[in-house]
């Protein structure tokens, strides 16, 4: 028993099984986890080593340069990207996509257990960090307070941070902008060299102090007591009462007669203000395939609890929420897939006239989209842009194959058999076409699963959805659709007068374009060369035209609300001075639009030593604000977010003190994702005298380029410092050696720590070091007094010299070569491609050093690559298309003609891109290679219908008009409801909707004006073929029957007789 | 003894085989896939691309006096559907075991 009868033949079965399947199905609904992106599988490690004290050229030096030539042998690596800067040292690996980055971390692991011997002591172990979308914080809270301001740090931590932690799901909790407590031992230089006391002993002293010893355990009587020795302070004023030295009289010296001790806050932190207020942040992560949506409204469930528990003056609120967007995105999403839904009903209503049959279409398009929630569930996936598109896309292909058995059976019906009867046979009929149809779609989307790459990620999710969905579409198509038919569907014997009424108008209006297009039909297989000629024509004039008013991108922008800003004063600024800078840009901006802005938060000055990994990565300094704006929904504001950041750049630049910016769109750095397209030129060079001047000159020109709106370069200006130049020999002559004496000097200005004040289960570094105001003078450092073993006491002026000088902050190295980014930001309306033309113009009218070479970097190379990727997938889809059909039309002729479709869809695409001024990136490529499926499939119902009726013995032009006017119907009807199915896409406005619009775009298109020009010329072209086919084989025939006549005209001469002899003879 | 070979669209299968009980037609023999077309009119049931449906055939052997009804009743049922397509012949069976 077939597929089909068993499942007519059996409906309880049949309907239950589908039944389960949807309910498991809604059953994984309920258990994905919703997101913006699918999980982008990390290809980037980062090794972070930290080397306290050390410039930045020590580090690139001594630090990096050991590191990044180890790792540079790591398999699989692409770009070594290292980051030098004072105190730490940042090697980004990043590595081909597609491999488990498990293994190569444990590769790049083993690599460094390697280096580390090799590494300068005072450095600390090198620490892997992987990164992952994870990192991006899904929450970001708001602190205002007042008096509570200094302790902020800690009633954070315990009120707010551990119980939000706690919450499942939630990865890390960091808290920004306030201070944490620290005991500072503040030592008076006069007082010590009075003393003969140094920084290192009285720490050591502190540290001998603070301690509590086990002491064993002892017996008494029968008892076994322990013995402690406590000596831990109770509190840090204890620490005044240490003795640290005696004087030479014999007297003792305690800590309270050479130092101060203040139970304060770390000296350098940053401040964060939100709306105005002082305050911090508390940056909420998640971990690791937790579903974001869920713990960002499980937090801010939590939140007026935890703020019950806060003092009065603090106060909780949201900046950023990243839940917000996803949910009205995927909300977005959803509206436009019951739209597509409604769409594809009624064209099916509308074609088949039938309520009954669009009630069974109505039930199987969610069936099969249904069951594709099993397989993200089973694999983990998410409900994401891209899973959430791919629903819509399929909507309109997965009816394809139940309208085919249905109207089949309908004509079976019709015909006069049982229903019943009909669904069998009228599915047996065309199963074949059936699964040959999903072949053809399975053949488009199963290279998507292969490649690798951003592209990769992006599609990969797609690719094995749509064949989830089609292969269960067409397993419903065989089964459950046949079994519905069986039960279902009558004989309508007479129709009901409303139902005429109504429908008679379209059954007209379908009747007549049928004819019509039959009479056209007729016209153009009769004059076929014209025809090809005029539509082979009329697609190279609209490409011609169309092509240049189409600009290209990478990634389309999207407008998700949130903006980032990095605004620079001029190195060394003051915090004050920053702080009133940030304040009067927030005035501007929020006067211009007094309702967009929802948040505006910004940090100022520079993060404190234990500020985590975070604050180490994004740049700060007293002269830096950073900027981290959330505004309302798009669909709220009458401004794009790119205009919106353009003005902003405008203000920028009427500030005279701001010596740099740099706004971002979306909040984060660089064009890739969403962000606005960014040229990025890298300058390779050693010298930095020399690439600079490369860069600045760059940078300079592109300023005045029109349609640049930024100018970003990666090296920030030097800064300002001071070298202590020791004297190795004086050095030695005191019996001190370079280290000493530097550590020396670190110890009174860096502080050294001496040990850790435990207090409430917590412990806070007591840190010994100068007097604030002993340390704001190089005087201060030339008066500092080393010792050497012997006790001999000399200044640091004596054995060196404190000079002035300037230091670059940050060296950066990409591939084992000092690099410096140019990176300009392009307004609103201006593509990528623009901008590098623009770049690359400039270069080639520069004077560029020998040893300096200057690349084009960042999302340009991306698009590079990723148009590489999708053209090399395009001609994959479009051979395993051409392979399918010929299996199924056992013929090379045929595919040759369906395949011709594809060229004239890359026409529709262009001609409605340029049309709607849509650009061509990533979105709308990805139409096209799905078009490669979906438009052949019209001239596959064509062929094999005329291929039929040439079969049933009609000759060439009957057949293909007879096919034409018959299939016209079917085809118009797929396409309707592929195409309608995309508008809702095309033409959305909510949020999110440009990111998808250049998708719906361009399948629209292209399937517009590839079926149309598929109606004309498949029949055309058929007729062409087939014409040729018949004259070859009438040739072939007239040679046969001549050489027939020849041999038995000849006969006698040619046959030999049983004897040997030719007859003849 | 008469016997009647039924050839008929596929369809008509379950009708058919409805039809011979009613009747008092215990015994048949049928081929579920049967090739053929009509002489005048009527779709090919080739089981092609081109024809894709199928016949099938029953031949029953019934006594002598039942080939009137069954023949009124299977022409009945063609009437019905033409387009489906039903034909009987009916011929003697000389010996039997």
């Amino acid at each position: 028993m077939s597929l089909y009868e068993g499942a007519v033949k059996k409906p309880i079965m049949t309907s239950l099984i589908f039944l389960a399947i949807t309910i498991i199905g809604l059953f994984s609904l309920s258990k994905l986890a919703i997101d913006l992106y699918p999980d982008i599988d990390t290809n980037m490690i980062m090794v972070m080593t930290t080397y306290p004290g050390a410039s930045a050229e020590d580090i690139e030096n001594n630090v990096t340069r050991p590191i990044e030539n180890t790792l540079n042998s790591v398999e699989h690596l692409k770009h070594i990207t290292t980051s030098s800067s004072e105190n730490i040292s940042t090697v980004t690996l990043e590595f081909e996509y597609g491999y488990d980055i498990d293994a190569l971390t444990n590769d790049t692991r083993d690599k460094l257990d390697m280096v580390s011997a090799a590494l300068p002591d005072a450095c600390n172990t090198p620490y892997i960090f992987k990164f992952s979308t994870d990192m991006i914080p899904i929450l970001v809270l708001s602190v205002s307070a007042e008096e509570s301001q200094a302790a902020l740090y800690k009633i954070l931590d315990d009120e707010v941070a551990n119980p939000l932690a706690r919450i499942d799901g939630v990865g890390t909790v960091t808290i920004y902008g306030a201070p944490q407590r620290e005991i500072n031992v503040y030592m008076d230089p006069q007082k010590m060299e009075a003393y003969n006391l140094t920084v290192e002993a009285v720490s050591s002293a502190i540290s001998a102090e603070n301690l509590n010893v086990s002491g064993g355990s002892f017996d008494i009587g029968n008892n076994t007591y322990t013995l402690r020795i406590e000596g831990e302070f109770d509190s840090p004023q204890q620490m005044n009462d240490i003795i640290v030295a005696h004087s030479p009289s014999g007297a003792a010296v305690y800590l309270r007669d050479v130092a101060r001790v203040v139970d304060g806050v770390e000296e350098r932190a940053q401040e964060a203000y939100t709306n105005g207020k002082q305050g911090a942040m508390i940056v909420v992560q998640k971990q690791s395939g937790a579903n974001s949506v869920n713990i960002a409204r499980k937090v801010k469930e939590r939140m007026p609890e935890l703020q019950k528990t806060l003092p009065s003056d603090v106060k909780l609120g949201v900046i950023v929420d990243t839940s917000d967007n996803i949910v009205t995105t995927i909300g977005t999403l959803v509206e436009t897939i019951v739209l597509a839904l409604l769409f594809v009903v009624l064209v099916v209503f509308v074609f088949l006239g039938r309520w009954r049959a669009t009630v069974i279409i109505a039930i199987t398009i969610p069936l099969s989209l249904v069951a594709s929630f099993i397989y993200l569930y089973i694999t983990g996936g998410s409900l994401n842009m891209i899973s959430m598109s791919c629903l819509t896309i399929a909507i309109g292909n997965v009816v394809d194959d139940a309208i085919v058995v249905l109207e089949n059976v309908t004509t079976h019906i019709e015909r006069g058999s049982e229903p019943k009867q009909a669904a069998i046979h009228g599915t047996n009929e065309v199963a074949i076409s059936v699964i040959a149809s999903t072949l053809t779609m399975i053949a488009v989307f199963f290279p998507l699963t292969m490649i690798t790459g951003m592209t990769g990620v992006l599609f990969k999710q797609l690719g094995w959805m749509m064949c989830v969905i089609m292969t269960v579409s067409t397993v419903s198509a065989l089964s459950f659709t046949p079994m519905l038919c069986g039960q279902m569907l009558k004989l309508q014997k007479k129709p009901s007068k409303l139902f005429l009424a109504l429908y008679k108008p379209i059954q007209n209006f379908l009747d007549k374009m049928d004819a019509a297009y039959a009479r056209m039909l007729n016209r153009a297989v009769r004059h076929r060369k014209a025809v090809m000629t005029i539509v082979i024509g009329l697609a190279v004039v609209l490409a011609a035209i169309s092509y240049p008013w189409i600009e290209s991108e990478y990634f389309p922008a999207n407008d998700n609300g949130r903006i980032g800003a990095t605004i620079e004063l001029p190195m060394g600024t003051r915090v004050d001075k920053a702080k009133l800078v940030a304040q009067a840009l927030e005035k501007k901006w929020r006067d211009r639009y007094p309702n967009y802005f929802k948040v505006i938060n910004y940090r100022v000055g520079q993060a404190g030593e234990n500020a985590g990994a975070m604050a180490g990565m994004s740049s700060n300094g007293s002269h830096i604000i950073s900027f981290n704006m959330s505004l309302v929904d798009s669909n709220e504001r009458a401004v794009g977010l790119a205009k919106i950041c353009d003005e902003m750049r405008a203000d920028c630049k009427e500030m005279p003190e701001i010596a740099k910016y740099q706004i971002m769109m979306g909040g984060q750095q660089g064009g890739g994702m969403g962000g606005q397209n960014t040229a990025e030129f890298e300058i390779y060079g050693y010298s930095f005298t020399e690439t600079d001047q490369v860069s600045h000159a760059l940078a300079d020109s592109l300023r005045n380029t029109p349609g640049v709106v930024e100018v970003v370069i990666s090296r920030s200006d030097y800064e300002p410092r001071y070298v202590v130049d020791f004297d190795r020999e004086k050095l030695a002559l005191h019996g001190l050696n370079f280290s000493t004496a530097a550590t020396y000097v670190r110890d009174r200005i860096y502080g050294s720590t001496a040990t850790q004040y435990r207090e409430d289960g917590e412990e806070y570094d007591v840190r010994v070091r100068y007097e604030p105001l002993e340390r704001v003078s190089i005087e201060s450092i030339e008066n500092m007094m080393l010792y050497s073993s012997t006790g001999d006491a000399v200044r640091v002026k004596d054995v060196g010299e404190v000079k002035e000088g300037w230091t670059l902050p940050t060296i950066e190295r990409k591939d084992r070569q000092r690099m410096v980014s140019v990176s300009a930001v392009l307004a609103d309306g201006y593509v990528l491609s623009q901008g590098v033309a623009a770049g690359n113009a400039i270069l080639s009218r520069m004077d560029i050093p020998q040893n300096v070479s200057v690349q084009v970097a960042g999302s340009y190379e991306d698009q590079m690559d990723a148009n590489k990727d999708m053209g090399t997938l395009f001609v994959l889809i479009v051979i395993l298309v051409f392979i399918v059909m010929a299996a199924q039309f056992e013929s090379l002729t045929y595919p040759f003609i369906i395949i011709l479709a594809i060229p004239f869809a890359i026409v529709g695409i262009l001609v409605l891109l340029a049309l709607t001024g849509t650009n061509l990136n990533i979105m709308s490529m990805m139409g096209g290679i799905m078009l490669a499926g979906i438009v052949v499939k019209n001239g596959i119902v064509l062929i094999d219908y005329t291929q039929l009726m040439r079969e049933r013995g009609y000759g060439l032009i009957q057949s293909a008009v007879k096919a034409g006017r018959s299939r016209l119907r079917p085809v118009l009807m797929t396409t309707l409801t592929t195409i309608l199915g995309m508008v809702p896409m095309a033409v959305g406005t909510g949020v999110g909707a440009e990111m998808w619009r250049p998708l719906g775009v361009s399948v629209i298109g292209g399937l517009t004006v590839g079926t149309i020009m598929t109606l004309i010329y498949v029949p055309t072209m058929f007729c062409i073929f087939g014409g040729v086919g018949i004259k070859r084989q009438r040739r072939a025939l007239k040679k046969q029957r001549e050489l027939n006549d020849y041999y038995v005209a000849h006969k006698d001469k040619m046959v030999r007789d049983r004897t040997g002899k030719r007859v003849e003879d | 003894m008469k016997s009647i070979m039924i050839m008929y669209d596929q369809a008509f299968q379950e009708k058919i085989v409805d039809l011979l009980t009613r009747q008092n037609c215990r015994g048949f023999s049928c081929w579920p896939q049967v090739q053929g077309r009509g002489t005048k009119t009527g779709e090919p049931h080739m089981g092609t691309h081109a024809w894709p449906s199928m016949c099938s055939a029953i031949m029953t052997v019934v006594p002598d006096e039942k080939v009137d009804g069954l023949l009124e009743k299977l022409h009945a049922l063609d009437m019905e559907t033409e387009m489906l397509g039903l034909r009987a012949f009916v011929w003697t069976i000389e010996k039997t075991i």
